[in-house]
């Protein structure tokens, strides 16, 4: 009934496969009805599920709490041994653990893996996963590490916990633009995607490569999106790059360097890219005298 | 504060409101996830030493379901597992309203309170890896990480999940075949 490539289809809707498999379906979608509609139909889906779902966050009480249940375990926690139980499926021992709200017994659940010893073999679990996970960071970090993605992509992290995200709030470029001019060294490309999906929600000045720049804030979806800017220097920029979890895509534009950075999927960071490159350019184009 | 906590903090806990949107995916019932979501933290903070550079986001998630694995076993007698009620649906801490315009506001409003309950009647192995890609944006690899399976089942729950999404908003919403918008 299903045409045989559905699934490849689906990996190169999800930006899964490389140019090659990628050109490859691009074809096969030509010739084949089916896997037309299915295209179709994986789009209206997410259409459908990224417009309408509510983005629920921790509320400010949930995350007092769990903060002073943190508060309880103390600097004491820090045998080792103990975290290798969430990739081993050993039960954990719950000495340390603050229990006063929970149902949860000691005995450790998941141990589905047993009954499922085909891709036990296969991939070895998420210990394996991480294995690879860290197997492929190794490989594909350039060494020496540049301090500048560590700056980044913690100056990031810092941006979502609560109230550090945004000093200027506006869904208008024209306070978020002038904003800068006091408050940092640079003036990037500043503009609302809402209709794209990209919402503008406000910015901040920030420290990176030992310079104020400018950091612009996107809403897509559940995610932010931080976009870092500042003053072109002499060395070459980073290759786009993943580091512990966080997509960072870079670009040079006019006597700027900037850096998207974000938990989205690559696919939906470049999109946001695109966009600012393209009003970049045509900024600059409308600038040049005629 | 010690310098192991500075660092959970710093590395993890941007992750928050990941931990606790996936936790809600997997309990819809308001409150269950919170419970859930605080031993996930916990336990994460004292296994923290085995992240080591590696995908926090995805490895906190995959916390968060170890836990509902365990609170699923010892709940096992129980018979059902309540779907959310219509008026939960707002249940949480709303992020911005991403919707000024206040006439559509209402019809969006009905429209979702129909897609969350769409979603929370999937079967949980097919919401969590539908929302993991659609609202999360994690990669298939990323998926099979957190939920535990191979990547080849991410793959099919997760087209599973988008045929079954479809068929059932087709039926509830559109009323006629091809017009999802």
């Amino acid at each position: 009934m299903r045409c045989a490539e559905s699934l490849r289809v689906q990996a190169f809707f999800d930006a899964e496969i490389d140019a090659v498999s990628a050109a490859d379906i691009e074809r096969h979608v030509e010739h084949c009805a089916e896997c037309r509609a299915l295209l179709q139909d994986l789009e209206q889906v997410r259409n459908v599920v990224r417009r309408g779902s509510g983005f629920a966050r921790t509320s400010p009480q949930l995350r007092a709490q769990i903060t002073r249940a943190l508060d309880t375990q103390g600097g004491a926690a820090t045998a080792a041994p103990e975290g290798t139980e969430y990739f081993s499926g050993t039960p954990p021992s719950d000495r340390t653990a603050v229990r006063k709200r929970s149902q949860l017994p000691g005995e450790f659940a998941s141990r589905n893996w047993r009954v499922r010893p085909f891709w036990l073999g296969a991939m070895g679990g998420v210990g394996g996963t991480a294995v690879a996970a860290t197997l492929a960071f190794l490989l594909f970090v350039p060494r020496p590490t540049n301090p500048l993605l560590d700056e980044l992509v913690s100056a990031h992290g810092r941006s979502l916990m609560p109230a550090h995200l945004i000093e200027v709030v506006s869904t208008d470029r024209h306070t978020v633009k002038p904003w800068f001019a006091g408050h940092a060294d640079v003036s990037p490309v500043v503009a609302d995607f809402e209709p794209q999906g990209y919402r503008l929600v406000g910015g901040r000045a920030d420290y990176v490569d030992h310079q104020r720049s400018a950091v612009v804030v996107y809403q897509h979806g559940a995610h932010v999106i931080n976009v870092f800017s500042w003053a072109a220097g002499a060395g070459t920029l980073p290759d786009n790059v993943t580091r512990v979890g966080y997509h960072l895509a870079f670009w040079r534009q006019g006597d700027l360097e900037y850096c998207a950075v974000s938990d989205t999927g690559w696919e939906e960071l470049l999109g946001l890219v695109r966009l600012l490159r393209d009003l970049g350019a045509r900024d600059a184009g409308n600038s040049v005298p005629h | 504060m010690d310098d192991r906590r500075a660092r959970f903090e710093a590395q993890v806990l941007p992750h928050l409101d990941a931990a606790y949107r996936f936790a809600r995916w997997l309990l819809p019932a308001p409150g269950d996830a919170d419970d859930v979501l605080q031993e996930a933290v916990l336990r994460a903070f004292r296994g923290f030493d085995t992240l080591r550079g590696s995908d926090a986001k995805a490895w906190l998630l995959a916390i968060v379901r170890n836990c509902h694995s365990t609170a699923l076993k010892q709940q096992q007698r129980r018979a059902f597992v309540p779907l959310p009620e219509e008026n939960d649906a707002q249940d949480g801490y709303a992020m911005t309203a991403t919707t000024p315009d206040p006439e559509n506001a209402s019809m969006r409003r009905d429209e979702q309170r129909t897609l969350d309950r769409l979603i929370a009647a999937l079967p949980e192995e097919h919401r969590t890896v539908l929302m993991l890609r659609e609202i999360e944006e994690m990669d298939y690899r990323q998926i099979a990480q957190v939920t535990n399976v191979p990547i080849g089942t991410v793959m099919s729950r997760l087209a599973r999940s988008r045929a079954a999404l479809k068929a059932r908003w087709l039926q509830e919403v559109e009323g006629e075949p091809r017009a999802m918008r």
